[in-house]
């Protein structure tokens, strides 16, 4: 279609500014961190960049060197990382295995549900996926306060396993239905011609299905990940001495003030895996999420 | 050279039998077991545990199946709540669909620069909630949040009500935080169901001479109708579950205007310890959100 000069110039200033206003709270969290901490606070007004930058934030919570303000914060309700409240390395490791642990569970697990869902016709299979679906929809305040008690008994409270088996639950249903929708869009023929030529169920799962659908694999595995990696109320209630980072960045908040350096440099570092991981898998991104809703 | 039938034989037998076999089972079998075991079983547990009744002084428990439910029915914290519940989650939805629409009409054209914007606009989704509500607390903050000195400057608010310590303001002000992480995910799809469109009937109906806005209404809203309900269910029943914005925030305040039904069960379970009292405020939720769903998957005929 043909479109004026003004009404193409509005549309540019019309996304770039609600693009701008949605980068805004990022963009003031990244720049909080790297301010002193006398240009967080101000009496007089808001600061915007009249101050000198420092790493200070950084080297404290990603390098674990200690600040002033430890000597004056004894408690000792910090991760696994010890010594430093405000060392972050201990979360990040936390998270980095848990979200890990968990992406290669729901991904792995919820493939080879997805491939005997679209592959396989049997009774009630319809309505298993519904099955498996419709546990995404439980609120998870539903499960938390039985799964406290089963994972103390399994000895699985606060546990890395037990955060991992938590986090999977959550991520297996989305998992299995994305990768069913990969799955579907390979024609079955190519397992009948696969298995004419003698391969196994196995192997045509293993050297034909998966290198086929590794988009779709990749952006499953990443949206797992990021729904691991920013989960917080299973891992508040579940874990005690593991922190992931959404649950040790609420201990900086103490009843004598926030640490907002510290807040900053850390959240602002947390954001980043993600950034990488969506850019990199958008464009299938946005198919899975869709699931099968455009496609009749 | 091909393999012989022997050798392909040979190949079968070196397998597990669970790796040839034909029958669905050993493919589902990972993920069945789990989502029993720590999805349905956790729901029974929860279940058997609404029928406890809990002595606070004795921390002694006896079976009354219906106390718990009782109390539920006369606990006013419940009912407010709800409604707190049942309000964020209609606002958010409705700013969320609205802005998602407008901003995914917006973007969808291929001209220069304007995937760069896509791709800028998905990026909220991957803070992690808990640092998105530091982020907003830091911006709202009375003293030297950026927001509020804006709003002070704009005559909007008085500095004497802080955003997130004032009842009127505070659940507004978390919504504002859902509808910024969240509004990105309707865009997404929104953007994907733009795409999907047959190209067709919008010729057809430039030249009847259709204006934009009449193509939007008459065609693009219809088509994308499906869709449109399949995200507003996604996201209704995750707003209905709300947790890390109002605990980060505002912890269900000031006073209660913002305690949310998952958050007012975790103010039980973490500051009285009533187990089964908070599993029937649970499973409460959950009825909600059943039964929600369905009616709704029923009206708008959703299907996956």
């Amino acid at each position: 279609m043909e479109q004026s000069r003004p009404f193409i110039i509005a549309r540019y200033t019309a996304a770039i500014l609600i693009v701008m206003i949605f980068m805004f709270p990022i963009f003031w969290f990244a720049l909080t961190s790297i301010k002193p901490i006398s240009a967080v606070f101000d009496k007089d007004g808001v600061i915007w960049f009249d101050f000198v930058p420092t790493m200070e934030n950084y080297r404290v919570t990603l390098l674990g060197e200690s600040s002033i303000d430890v000597n004056q914060n004894t408690r000792s309700d910090f991760g696994t990382s010890g010594g430093n409240s405000y060392d972050g390395r201990g979360s990040i490791l936390s998270s980095i295995i848990v979200a890990v642990g968990s992406t290669i569970l729901s991904a792995g697990m919820g493939m080879l549900a997805a491939y005997g869902l679209s592959r396989m016709n049997f009774r009630g299979s319809q309505g298993l996926l519904n099955w498996i679906l419709s546990q995404r929809f439980l609120p998870p305040i539903a499960i938390i306060i039985p799964l406290v008690f089963i994972f103390h008994d399994m000895g699985l409270r606060d546990t890395y396993v037990g955060l991992i088996i938590a986090h999977t639950l959550i991520n297996l249903p989305i998992a299995v239905l994305l990768m069913k929708s990969f799955i579907d869009d390979i024609p079955v023929d190519i397992d009948h011609a696969a298995m004419i030529d003698g391969a196994t169920r196995w192997q045509v799962f293993w050297k034909v299905i998966l290198p086929m659908s590794k988009g779709g694999l990749a952006a499953t595995a990443v949206l797992c990940f990021i729904f691991s990696w920013t989960e917080f109320l299973l891992a508040l209630f579940l874990t005690s001495s593991i922190r992931t980072i959404p649950v040790k960045i609420t201990t900086f908040v103490t009843s004598t003030g926030s640490e907002w350096g510290y807040i900053s440099a850390l959240g602002t570092s947390a954001i980043i895996p993600g950034f990488i991981f969506i850019l990199l898998v958008q464009n299938h991104l946005v198919r899975g999420l869709t699931m099968g809703a455009i496609k009749d | 050279m091909h393999p012989s039938a022997d050798e392909r034989a040979d190949n079968r037998l070196r397998l597990p039998r669970w790796m040839t076999s034909e029958h669905p089972l050993p493919w589902l079998f990972p993920c069945i077991s789990l989502l029993l075991v720590f999805g349905l079983y956790p729901i029974l547990y929860s279940l058997w545990l609404t029928m406890y009744k809990r002595n606070p002084a004795t921390r002694m428990e006896t079976f009354d199946p219906a106390w718990n439910w009782s109390r539920l029915w006369a606990d006013e914290r419940v009912w407010d709540a709800l409604q707190v519940t049942l309000t964020y989650t209609f606002v958010a939805i409705i700013l969320q669909l609205t802005l998602g629409m407008l901003i995914a009409l917006l973007l969808d054209t291929d001209r220069k620069g304007f995937g760069i914007l896509r791709a800028l606009m998905t990026l909220p989704l991957v803070v992690p909630p808990a640092v998105t509500g530091m982020m907003f607390l830091l911006m709202y903050d009375g003293s030297f949040g950026v927001i509020s000195h804006a709003l002070y400057d704009l005559g909007i608010i008085s500095k004497d009500d802080p955003l997130l310590a004032t009842g009127s303001t505070a659940l507004l002000a978390v919504i504002i935080v859902d509808v910024w992480q969240w509004t990105p995910f309707m865009v997404l799809i929104m953007l994907a169901g733009l795409r999907a469109l047959p190209k067709d009937p919008f010729e057809a109906a430039a030249i009847d001479g259709a204006t934009d806005v009449q193509a939007f209404f008459k065609l693009t809203l219809p088509m994308m109708s499906k869709i449109i309900a399949l995200a507003v269910l996604i996201r209704g029943i995750d707003l209905f579950r709300v947790f890390d914005y109002v605990k980060v925030m505002t912890d269900s305040g000031p006073g209660t205007a913002t305690e949310t039904l998952t958050a007012y069960t975790g103010t039980i379970y973490f500051k009285s310890a009533n187990f089964p009292f908070a599993s029937t405020v649970a499973i409460f939720t959950l009825l909600v959100v059943l039964i929600v769903a369905n009616v709704f998957i029923k009206v708008f005929k959703v299907r996956f």
